[in-house]
């Protein structure tokens, strides 16, 4: 290749920049452990979705029969459950996330607000079985709640539905990763430049539309953030439903599990691969709308 | 007892038994027993993979003496599809040379290939085990256990009849199990997560009092299993059930929190509630029991040597003999072969007077089960994907 400097021709072989060689090289490590480990065996599922079942195995084929199954079969009321209840879920939990993670982040000490953020991590110490265990003993028939609403003669027999009921289910999925979803909203809040703030109030805003018009729109990456983090972990959650749910209740990766158990294994794939476009759409619309950066700028800085 | 749903159901709890019998062997009089076990191997190791119950504490060493092989316990899972994905996907033919888990499963093990037929003539306990010839020999139901198409694949390896518990002092004395479908206990019920097992009693109960047509409740027609899932889903909408549980834990906290009297469960389920205080019985129904068998398969390798395969029935033998049958029936509470409760009684230097008891109490109880008969659980029925179907159908049905 040749290229004129100071007047000159100079013909030679442009050389590799040995840093962008290993900026590649890097990369490409966790790019190939991504598409070994998740990848391919994500596009394996989608194909083996067509398959057809042959005896106890799968053949090859283009079949839409596994689709067509779930489609027009109870697992397609599973999914709808699936989606409203960690909606639900979703939306509960970053009401109550969300006023946590603002305050931590506008009138805590930095330091402050990462002890309180640890301790939003002890949940997790804690096995999920016996966290949602746990919730059985207090919700119980028997339990401490309904004893002290009956001690407090508010009620006069146990409530029937704080247990093995939607209410459980939904109690059980927020404090399961209600807490997940403290931390980018907390991100998001703590990235939005006071001056922003101060400027709103200097031009007469009240608080609730500075809040409105200025932090909560800054916030919305982490918003997003939360609810794919709330979302996609309820619409996924087997054991709260088994534990909590009561007679029958299903969720998808419940529903899922069943068909792999008569090893229906096309069926299983379909449903998957329905539950991964589900999810893919979800983060491709959250990339398409907001800037990730102006989240991720934020955790980088940190 | 167990099977299919991704819920704990039985096999999780044997999985989990399985893990407990190891850690327990760690822990231990003996923890050593394992590793002496493997390192007694003067002559090679036989890989046992096994779903919990058949783990003598960790001690193999009346095996390991006189045949000079370790034994190598692996737990595995129960269901049909983890079986499957172990032995084959897994590459387990290549690793394991026997399977003990939870029997009738020979029709996807044969026609997968993994499992071969045993030579009974190989065994000298088989013969002089009554149980096999009385319940479980061709001919009987219960041979659908053990054989598939006339040939014998599984060693029995423990045998338990189910029905349900309740908590007498609510409920007084119950004997049917219309007391899962009884008004009087509406909200208070829970049935296990299993098709197989709450399905199948409620064919059992349907059949007998004539509340529908049902041929056979152990391999029931798509019609038939339809049936039953409507009566349950009907049930299910008056409110009857509190819970239908998926494992071992959840059940037994159910009756201690007398979250429920009355559940669809396993009789260890009513132990494990009576040593945490609450008196719970288990039912003896006119309807009679829902009947299983544990079977120990031999994994079809082509390249085993001959060597290799006499000491795999060598180790067949000795799950079918007394020490390892009374050793079983004490830790596990299911009964074995009817050798084990004279061997008890008549070596208290390896068990008490007290075990031996419990040994002979075992049997007994869980003979009269098999006396009065019932239904042998069908884990693989010829409609499978019609019962997942089905039991989809009612846990997705409405409740009250």
């Amino acid at each position: 290749m040749g290229t004129v400097q100071g007047g000159a021709v100079q013909v030679g072989v442009r050389r590799a920049d040995p840093s962008r060689v290993a900026r590649y090289g890097i990369l490409a490590i966790p790019m190939l452990f991504v598409a070994l480990f998740f990848i391919v065996p994500l596009a394996l599922m989608v194909v083996g979705s067509f398959w057809e079942r042959a005896g106890f195995w799968v053949r090859p084929a283009f079949s839409v029969r596994a689709y067509a199954e779930f489609l027009t079969g109870v697992r397609l009321f599973v999914l709808r459950r699936s989606l409203a209840v960690a909606g639900v879920a979703t939306l509960a939990g970053l009401v109550i996330a969300y006023p946590i993670a603002y305050f931590l982040a506008r009138h805590v000490p930095e330091r402050t607000s990462r002890s309180m953020l640890l301790l939003f991590t002890v949940p997790f110490v804690i096995n999920y079985v016996i966290r949602n265990f746990a919730w059985t003993y207090l919700l119980g028939r028997t339990g401490p709640v309904n004893g002290m609403l009956m001690a407090a003669g508010l009620i006069h027999r146990p409530l029937d539905w704080l247990l093995f009921s939607d209410v459980a289910v939904l109690v059980g999925l927020i404090t399961s990763y209600m807490p997940f979803m403290v931390y980018p909203l907390w991100l998001a809040v703590a990235a939005v430049d006071r001056r922003l703030v101060e400027a709103s109030w200097l031009l007469g805003a009240n608080p609730r539309v500075t809040f409105l018009k200025v932090t909560l729109p800054l916030s919305m990456p982490g918003i997003f953030a939360a609810v794919i983090f709330g979302f996609v972990g309820s619409f996924g959650e087997s054991a709260v439903p088994i534990i909590l749910g009561g007679v029958g209740y299903q969720m998808m990766g419940n529903t899922i599990t069943s068909t792999l158990g008569v090893l229906n294994y096309p069926l299983a794939a379909a449903m998957s691969s329905v539950v991964l476009a589900a999810m893919l759409l979800f983060l491709a619309g959250w990339y398409l709308v907001f800037d990730v950066r102006s989240f991720l700028g934020k955790l980088v800085r940190w | 007892m167990e099977e299919e749903t991704r819920r704990i159901s039985r096999r999780s709890f044997l999985r989990c038994a399985a893990g407990a019998a190891v850690a327990g062997g760690l822990v231990s009089r003996r923890p050593w027993a394992s590793v002496a076990s493997a390192a007694a191997a003067a002559r090679g190791t036989i890989n046992f993979a096994d779903v919990g119950v058949g783990d003598p504490g960790g001690d193999w060493s009346k095996f390991t003496g006189p045949s000079g092989w370790g034994v190598n316990l692996v737990a595995i899972g129960n269901a049909p599809a983890q079986i499957l994905n172990v032995l084959i996907a897994g590459g387990g033919t290549r690793t394991y040379d026997i399977a003990n888990v939870v029997g009738g499963m020979q029709k996807p093990l044969v026609e997968n290939q993994v499992i071969v037929p045993i030579d009974p003539t190989r065994i000298p306990n088989w013969s002089k085990d009554t149980y096999i010839r009385d319940f479980l020999a061709p001919g009987k139901p219960g041979f659908d256990f053990i054989g598939y198409k006339g040939k014998i694949y599984g060693v029995p390896s423990i045998l338990q009849g189910d029905s349900f518990a309740y908590l007498p002092d609510v409920t007084g004395p119950l004997d049917s199990y219309g007391a899962l479908f009884d008004p009087k206990w509406r909200g208070y019920v829970a049935l296990e997560d299993n098709y197989t097992t709450a399905g199948q009693k409620t064919a059992l109960y349907m059949k007998t009092h004539k509340l529908a047509t049902i041929g056979d409740p152990a391999d029931m027609t798509p019609g038939e299993i339809k049936t039953v899932v409507d009566f349950l889903i009907e049930k299910k909408r008056e409110g009857q059930f509190r819970v239908i549980w998926s494992s071992f834990e959840q059940a037994v906290d159910l009756l201690v929190r007398r979250e429920v009297y009355v559940e669809d469960a396993w009789e260890p389920m009513v132990f494990a509630a009576r040593k945490r205080g609450i008196k719970a019985d288990y039912a003896r129904p006119k309807e009679g029991y829902l009947l299983w068998a544990m079977a120990a398969y031999l994994i079809r390798n082509p390249a085993r040597p001959p060597e290799r395969e006499r000491a795999d029935y060598e180790l067949l033998n000795f799950i079918l003999g007394p020490w390892y049958g009374a050793k079983i029936s004490l830790l596990r509470g299911y009964m074995t072969n009817p050798e084990a409760v004279s061997y008890a009684k008549a070596h208290p230097a390896e068990f008490t007077a007290a075990q031996a008891n419990e040994v002979a109490r075992t049997h007994a109880n869980v003979k009269s089960k098999f006396q009065l008969g019932g239904t042998w659980q069908n884990r693989w029925p010829t409609h499978v994907d019609e019962y997942e179907a089905q039991w989809a159908r009612f846990k997705a049905a409405p409740s009250k």
